[in-house]
C-alpha cells in the first residue's frame, strides 16, 4: 500500500513469487529422494568393497550379499525417474547427477565383478555394461533426444565408467595381495580399451576432461602391477 | 599430451601389426556415437555461450545510449531509436542463431545463455522505464524474446533471469538520477497525469519543483503529482526485498544484488537530500559525490 499506484503491477512479482515457490517444492520433493540414493549407494559400495579383501572363490558372496542394495537403488531411482519426468529434465538434473553417476559406478562395477546375470556358478569378470544395458538394469531410458523426461545420459555414463575404472586400479593391486595374478591382467587389457575409447573423444575443459585425464595414471598403475608379476615371473602361462 | 588424432593413428598401426593384447578396443564403436554426440553438444554450448556474450555487450551499449536521455514517460528521442537500432537487431540475431539449440529437451541444458538473457532485461527494462515509467512484466519480457527468437521456437527468458535483470536495473534508474540531479537540478518524474495537465498546464514546472524537495507532499489539489524515479526507486526496493527467492545459487545471487540494490536507492536518496539542503548553493554543473560502483558482477550460472 505505501508503493505509489502505477509503477509496478503488483502482479507481476505475485506471479514470479509463485513460479519461484512451485520450484522449491519441487527441489523438496526431490531432494528426499536423492538423499535417499545417496544413503542407498552408499550401502552398494559397502558390500562391494569386499571385493578388495575376497579371494575370488569367495566373490558369489559378495555378489550375493550386494544383490538387495542394488535393488534399493534400482527401486530409487525408478522414483526419482517418476518425480523428475514431471519437469523440464535438465532444469534440475544437477540436483542428482551426483548421486546417478555414483549408483551408475556402483552397477557398473559390480556387471564387472560377474554380478549382472549371475548363474551362481563362476562369477565371469570383465564385462562392460554399456550405457543402454545399465538403462535396462535400473530401468529408465538413456540418452534421450526427442523426450523431455528423466534419462541416463552419456556424461553420466562416462563419468561413472572413470570411477570405475579408479576402482579396478585398487582391485589390481588388491588381487595379487590375495595370490590371484589372473586378474591384474586382466583389468589391464579393459582399462586400456576404456582408455583408448576416451582418447577419441573430443572433451572440453569440463569435469569429464579432468576425469578422463585422470585415466592414463591408472593405466600406468595397472601396468605397474603387470610389470611387477612378469619380472618375477609370476604371470600365469596361458595368458601371454 | 595424447591428442586424439595421435591415438587413433596409433590404433590403426596396431591392427596392422595385429598383436593380440594391442587390438582395437571393442568398446571404440560405443565411443565413436559417443563422440558425435558430445560433439554435437561443445558445437551448442560455444554458439549460445558466444550468443550470451554477444548479447551482453549489445545490451550494455543499449544502455549507455539510454543513459543520454533526459525525459522520462515519453518516446526516447530519436537519436536514441536511431543509435540502437543495430544492438536490437545483433541481439535478435543472436537469439534466433540459438533458437534451434535450446528447444525441448535442451531447454534448460545451457544456462550459459543466462549472463545475456539478465543483461538484456536490463536494458528491456530500462527502455521500457524511460518510454513508460513503469516496470515491464515478466510475461511481456519473455514474449519479447520468445518473439526475437524466430521460427526454431522460443529462446526461454527464465523468472531467475528476469529477477536478477531488474535488480541491475535499479543501479541503471540510480545513475539515471543522479545524472539528471547534476545536469538539471532536479529528480526526473514524469508527466502528471493527463486530467491535471489540462488544468494546470502552466504550473507543471511548479508542481514538479515541489517533488524535489520531498516527493511524498500530500497532494493538496485532486491533481495527482507525478511519480519521480525516486518514488519508483522505492517501489522496487519494496518489491523486490519482499521476494524470497528460496535457496540455492539463484538465492544467493539475489542477496548479493540486493544489498547492491539497496545502496543505489540511498544514492539517490542522500543526493536528493544534499540537493534538498543546499540546492541553491550548488553551482551549476556540479556533481553530486557519488562514485559510479559498478554492481559486482555475478557470474552465470
Amino acid at each position: 500500500m505505501s508503493a505509489p499506484s502505477g509503477m509496478i503491477d503488483p502482479a507481476i512479482f505475485e506471479g514470479l513469487q509463485s513460479k519461484v515457490d512451485e520450484d522449491t517444492t519441487v527441489r523438496d520433493e526431490l531432494k528426499d529422494i536423492v538423499q535417499a540414493l545417496e544413503k542407498q549407494n552408499r550401502n552398494i559400495s559397502f558390500v562391494l568393497s569386499r571385493a578388495h579383501s575376497t579371494p575370488f572363490a569367495d566373490l558369489p558372496n559378495v555378489l550375493k550379499a550386494s544383490e538387495e542394495p542394488i535393488q534399493n537403488a534400482i527401486e530409487t531411482v525408478s522414483k526419482l525417474a517418476q518425480a523428475a519426468s514431471k519437469q523440464p529434465y535438465y532444469k534440475f538434473n544437477q540436483m542428482w547427477s551426483r548421486q546417478v553417476q555414483d549408483a551408475l559406478q556402483g552397477i557398473l562395477f559390480w556387471a564387472w565383478l560377474g554380478g549382472k546375470d549371475y548363474d551362481g556358478n563362476e562369477p565371469k569378470c570383465g564385462c562392460l555394461l554399456t550405457l543402454e544395458e545399465l538403462g535396462e538394469t535400473l530401468k529408465v531410458p538413456t540418452n534421450l533426444k526427442d523426450q523431455d523426461k528423466f534419462h541416463i545420459t552419456i556424461e553420466e555414463y562416462l563419468l561413472a565408467l572413470t570411477s570405475m575404472v579408479e576402482e579396478l586400479t585398487r582391485l589390481a593391486r588388491n588381487a595379487v595381495t590375495l595370490g590371484d595374478y589372473e586378474r591384474p591382467l586382466l583389468i589391464n587389457q579393459f582399462v586400456k580399451d576404456v582408455f583408448a575409447g576416451f582418447q577419441i573423444l573430443n572433451l572440453k575443459n569440463d569435469i569429464l576432461r579432468r576425469k578422463s585425464d585422470g585415466l592414463k595414471y591408472r593405466v600406468k598403475d595397472v601396468e605397474d602391477v603387470v610389470y611387477d608379476l612378469s619380472l618375477r615371473n609370476l604371470v600365469p602361462k596361458k595368458q601371454q | 599430451m595424447m591428442g586424439p588424432k595421435r591415438s587413433r593413428d596409433g590404433e590403426m598401426k596396431e591392427e596392422k601389426l595385429g598383436r593380440a593384447d594391442q587390438a582395437a578396443s571393442p568398446f571404440m564403436p560405443m565411443f565413436e556415437g559417443f563422440r558425435t554426440e558430445l560433439d554435437q553438444h561443445h558445437d551448442r554450448r560455444e554458439r549460445i555461450i558466444k550468443a550470451s556474450r554477444d548479447i551482453t555487450a549489445a545490451s550494455k551499449k543499449i544502455i549507455f545510449t539510454l543513459q543520454r536521455v533526459r525525459t522520462l514517460g515519453q518516446p526516447v528521442p530519436p537519436f536514441v531509436v536511431k543509435g540502437n537500432a543495430q544492438y536490437w537487431e545483433t541481439i535478435e540475431n543472436q537469439y534466433q542463431n540459438i533458437a534451434a539449440d535450446v528447444q525441448g529437451l535442451n531447454a534448460f541444458r545451457y544456462p550459459q545463455i543466462t549472463g545475456g538473457n539478465q543483461e538484456f532485461m536490463e536494458a528491456l527494462s530500462f527502455h521500457h522505464y524511460l518510454e513508460t515509467q513503469t516496470l515491464i512484466s515478466y510475461d511481456e519480457s519473455k514474449e519479447r524474446v520468445a518473439k526475437m527468437s524466430g521460427e526454431a521456437g522460443p529462446v526461454l527468458l527464465t523468472p531467475e533471469d528476469y529477477i536478477l535483470g531488474i535488480f541491475d536495473m535499479v543501479g541503471e534508474l540510480m545513475r539515471f538520477s543522479i545524472t539528471a540531479m547534476a545536469t538539471n537540478g532536479k529528480l526526473p518524474a514524469g508527466k502528471p497525469k493527463k486530467e491535471s495537465q489540462v488544468k494546470q498546464e502552466g504550473k507543471e514546472q511548479e508542481s514538479a519543483d515541489k517533488m524535489d524537495v520531498d516527493e511524498q507532499t500530500p497532494a493538496t489539489t485532486r491533481t495527482e503529482e507525478p511519480r519521480t524515479v525516486l518514488s519508483d526507486l522505492r517501489a522496487l526496493r519494496l518489491q523486490l526485498e519482499m521476494f524470497e527467492p528460496g535457496g540455492g545459487k539463484f538465492g544467493a545471487d539475489v542477496r548479493k544484488k540486493a544489498d547492491v540494490m539497496r545502496e543505489c536507492v540511498d544514492k539517490v536518496e542522500k543526493a536528493l537530500y544534499g540537493l534538498t539542503v543546499r540546492g541553491t548553493e550548488r553551482p551549476k554543473g556540479w556533481v553530486p559525490e557519488v562514485r559510479e560502483e559498478r554492481r559486482p558482477e555475478v557470474e552465470s550460472y
